[in-house]
């Protein structure tokens, strides 16, 4: 009994030791699961819970003019950013009370209220708590100097350079260059990131334009968090890079004195080369200083400027009845049927027709006329009476054959189509049939007529080359031009007209002590009825005459008339183009 | 016996693995520690090592005088203080985590374990003693004495540290021959129970059981909710790895994503990085800390430490030819192995997640000195309990 007692309990002891050995083997066997053969899904589970991918901003290539004059430019400015680590508390809400205190302590040494409310200081915490809170943005020197007087005081704030856009030249093509607001980094599809950084967006003109040109190449930051999410480290994974300079058509010194014949207007020019459609001004008046818009848009400036219709841009996007300048197109589309130029009407100072009256210019008439001298001299009657010949479509083809009716195709977000009205158009607009008169009013560039200065200026520089080009704003934009459907005899014969105009014509004011011979065209386009009454006074032009490199157009709202108002205003931007006799 | 007698029969194996074992704990230690914020963790590896000095203190007196001696004289007086303390801790305890665990620095329940271990090993020991010990009222007397003091635990409530007290005591009994069939129907019935209990969890709680059902089966499942959470945890470890499953998943990222060599002393990204909770890291959870930082190869050290801590015990209860000595051992290095199994099978995911310290690895000063002194027992054992045979 007692040795069956012993030999029981010594194997038992025995086997005890053996259970510790296997016990241990079988945790052994499973670590090597784990920590061998599965080692790397958990690294990569461990590494991916532990990593946020950030994107930076790289900083906006610059906007150039054509003699490299810089238009749009970033200058380096300090903001103020508190980093949310420092700040980690119990629970959240304490964390965001933290920040807060901070942030107003701060604000009391650097004597500057905190823009940022408790809700976003809270949404920063909940949403982009991995990254530097910006507190202030663009900051003085005085600022900087009182913050890193007492840097010490306050533990978690740091200046850090940044760029703020810049436009040195003020108001100088406004409504080309448009202005940027801030938002987050965009990528490719499929790309994801935890955290996007602010960077400047382009909200109009050519920043919106070409704002996925101008960005700078985005960069890419991994960012080590703490299971709160904490930024514990960072790295650089690709650097960011600076996007590229828009190198524009502009040319700063014709845009200037543009701007100053403009100037205290309510008006708008479009300049360019009629060859290849470089524009090399495109204004509108009234503008604006773009630096108001930096470093943000504040509501007051939108109301005032950004958002005032007042200040819309005329030059391409509000449309006008072209007046007078439209009749080279009758004239062309008269030609185009098959009447000759040498007809004549009689002008007896009145186009009657249906009970309608179209006054000319000229009250006791111009006797009869034919076409040349009936553009030198702009006679409503006569191209009412070759409108209402030739009939709606063949005036609208040939309108339409200058591109009107029709986006240009410019390189900007605004590009109005304008209005090439026609039965249907009147039906659906106006709910009224298509009246003989609506011709008539049609042929000399009233009625439903609507167009911009750019397409105008479009216009002109067509029937100077006899080729429509496509205007373009950035520097190297491919040519585009078609020819228009007009015979060199035919152009010639409009051509003649409009060089009659400059020489001695209604807008021989645009021609005076210019360099070179001057083509153009007058126009007052009456809008409004009874007291809202009102003229807008059109000039276009191309010059030189032969071989034109300069097409222009531009209209002044509540002018005296074409020849009167705006053609020594062309006559102006002329002489600083080519030169002054 | 001669000093030189001391030396031979001193089992330096398991003192040298139980030197290195509190050397790597300390490292794991200050390790876990310094990922925390606060001076009390930073700190922590210190107050734990100074800790087991005094619990090295402790070892080598026991070791030193015969077991036989403090045993006979101490073993009713440290048992009824035991329950005493256990009745106390439960009225004016300090709660942490959930359970009333605390008096002052000290836990009651892991010194019980030791109380019941020597008690059982002094009453069931002597081979000499009454046959009635051997029989069905010697069984109901054992377990009574188990009973009482697990149910004060159960009452903490500390399961786990309960469960361990389990299978020492079980297998004490099976070595002194205390009624065995009654065991082994204990032990099936057990096996049996368990097995019942996880079927009944998997069963309710398996994808697409009605509300109704599920309720129905539950009510039969005497487990508290945070304890149907684990156990559903490890049976679905994939069903809500944000919440739920939190613990066990950043448990095995922080092992797995050490690999072969480990990341390094301190800087293990799971537990530096807060995804390991920092409230158990030191504890329960520190051999996630240790295997992300010293990798398979430290683990397996680790295993073989304890391997070299604890043979040897069994050994010392095979060789020794006094039976209060052979129960000694043998409860006492079972206690520790259910420590180190129960915690690391927990940390990779083979058990359900339970609060269990790692022994010598984890901060825990009671249970440090608690197994600590245990073992110097079992060193008394391997130097005294041979003196009869030669």
């Amino acid at each position: 009994m007692r040795d069956d007692v012993r030999l029981v309990s010594d194997l038992s002891a025995l086997a005890t030791g053996v259970v510790f050995i296997v016990g241990l083997v079988v945790l052994g066997f499973r670590l090597a699961q784990i920590q061998l053969v599965d080692a790397a899904k958990y690294l990569e589970d461990g590494s991916r819970q532990a990593a946020r991918r950030v994107q930076t901003a790289g900083p906006r290539g610059r906007i150039i003019a054509r003699d490299g004059t810089v238009l749009a430019d970033n200058r380096a400015s300090v903001s103020i950013v508190v980093s949310p680590e420092g700040f980690q508390r119990r629970n959240w809400t304490e964390t965001v009370s933290a920040i807060s205190n901070a942030i107003e302590s701060v604000a009391s040494a650097i004597e500057t209220p905190s823009p940022l409310s408790a809700n976003a200081i809270a949404r920063h915490v909940r949403q982009q708590l991995a990254r530097p809170l910006v507190v202030w943005r663009d900051v003085g020197d005085e600022q900087i100097a009182r913050l890193v007087e007492r840097e010490s005081e306050f533990p978690g704030f740091e200046c850090v350079e940044t760029e703020e856009r810049t436009y040195p030249e003020g108001r100088l093509a406004a409504h080309v260059i448009g202005y940027v607001g801030r938002g987050e980094t965009t990528s490719a599809a499929g790309e994801k990131f935890n955290f996007r950084d602010k960077e400047m967006k382009g909200r109009a003109g050519l920043e919106a334009f070409y704002d996925g040109y101008l960005r700078g190449s985005p960069g890419e930051l991994s960012v080590t968090v703490d299971a709160r999410g904490f930024a514990v480290a960072e790295e650089t994974v690709v650097e960011a890079r600076r996007g590229p300079d828009l190198k524009l058509t502009i040319d700063p010194k014709i845009q200037r004195s543009v701007e100053r014949q403009l100037r205290g207007e309510y008006a708008a020019c479009a300049v360019m080369d009629p060859r290849d459609g470089a524009v090399l001004a495109l204004a509108s008046a009234p503008a604006y200083d773009l630096n108001l818009l930096v470093p943000r848009l504040t509501p007051e400036m939108q109301e005032r400027y950004v958002g005032n219709h007042a200040c819309r841009n005329r030059a391409c996007f509000e449309t006008y009845a072209p007046g007078s300048t439209f009749k080279p197109i009758t004239a062309l589309a008269g030609l185009a049927a098959g009447r000759s130029a040498f007809a004549e009407y009689e002008c007896t100072g009145v186009f009657s027709l249906a009970g309608m009256r179209l006054h000319c210019a000229r009250r006791w008439g111009h006797g009869p006329i034919d076409m040349r001298h009936a553009l030198k001299e702009s006679c409503n009657t006569y191209f009412c009476n070759l409108g209402s010949e030739i009939g709606t479509n063949a005036l609208f083809a040939a309108a339409r054959a200058f591109g009107l009716g029709e986006k240009t195709g410019l390189d900007f977000p605004q590009d109005s189509a304008g209005v090439v009205p026609s039965a249907e158009f009147k039906r659906r607009n106006y709910n009224l049939p298509w009246y003989a008169g609506d011709l008539a009013q049609a042929s000399i560039g009233q009625g439903q007529l609507l167009v911009t200065p750019l397409q105008m200026a479009r216009v002109a520089g067509a029937i100077g080359t006899g080729r429509l080009v496509r205007p373009h704003l950035r520097a190297d934009a491919p040519v585009e031009s078609s020819p228009v459907p007009f015979s060199q005899r035919q152009l010639a014969v409009v051509r003649e007209g409009m060089r009659m105009v400059v020489d001695g014509g209604t807008g021989k004011l645009a021609g005076e002590g210019v360099a070179v011979p001057v083509a153009g065209k007058t126009g007052t386009a009456e809008v409004g009825r009874g007291a809202t009454r009102r003229k807008n006074t059109w000039f276009i032009a191309y010059a030189p005459a032969e071989n034109p490199t300069v097409a222009v157009a531009m209209v002044v709202e509540n002018g005296m008339s074409g020849g009167g108002t705006t053609a020594p205003k062309v006559g102006e931007v002329l002489k600083t183009i080519f030169g002054e006799l | 016996m001669k000093f030189l007698e001391y030396i031979k029969r001193f089992n330096w194996i398991t003192f040298a693995a139980m030197l290195a074992l509190i050397a790597l704990g300390t490292a794991a230690i200050y390790s876990a520690g310094n990922a925390r914020s606060g001076e009390l963790f930073h700190s922590m590896w210190k107050s734990n090592l100074g800790t087991a000095v005094f619990g090295l203190a402790v070892y080598l007196a026991l070791a030193f005088f015969d077991y036989r001696k403090y045993i006979t004289l101490s073993a009713i007086p440290a048992y009824a203080l035991a329950v005493v303390l256990l009745v106390v801790v439960l009225s004016i305890g300090t709660s942490t985590y959930g359970g009333k665990r605390w008096l002052w620095f000290f836990q009651p329940s892991e010194v019980s374990k030791l109380c019941v271990i020597s008690m059982l090993a002094w009453l069931f020991g002597p081979t000499d003693s009454p046959p009635w010990m051997r029989g069905f009222r010697g069984f109901l007397l054992a377990a009574a004495l188990v009973g009482v003091p697990a149910v004060l635990i159960l009452k903490e409530p500390d399961l786990g540290t309960m469960l361990t007290l389990m299978p020492a005591t079980a297998l004490m009994l099976f070595v002194a021959r205390v009624w065995r069939r009654a065991l082994i129907v204990a032990l099936c019935a057990a096996v049996v129970g368990g097995t019942a209990l996880l079927g009944a969890v998997y069963e309710a709680e398996k994808p697409g059981v009605p509300e109704a059902r599920r309720e129905a089966i539950m009510k039969y499942v005497p487990l508290k909710p945070h304890q149907v959470k684990r156990v559903r945890v490890f049976l679905f470890p994939d069903e809500d790895p944000n919440a739920a499953g939190y613990n066990r998943r950043q448990a095995l990222i922080s092992i797995g994503s050490g690999g072969f060599s480990g990341k390094g002393f301190r800087r293990g990204e799971t537990n530096h990085l807060k995804y390991l909770p920092q409230s158990i890291s030191m504890n329960d959870f520190i051999f996630c800390v240790y295997a992300e930082e010293a990798g398979f190869v430290g683990s397996v050290l680790l295993l073989a430490l304890f391997g070299a801590l604890l043979v040897p015990c069994a050994w010392t209860a095979y060789v020794v030819t006094d039976g209060t000595g052979r129960l000694l051992a043998l409860g006492v290095s079972t206690l520790v192995f259910a420590h180190v199994f129960i915690n690391i099978a927990m940390s990779v995911g083979l058990v359900p997640i339970t609060g269990l310290p790692l022994p010598f690895i984890s901060a825990g000063r009671t249970f440090l000195v608690t197994v600590m002194a245990g073992l110097g027992i079992v060193q008394s054992v391997s130097i005294h309990g041979r003196e009869t045979r030669t």
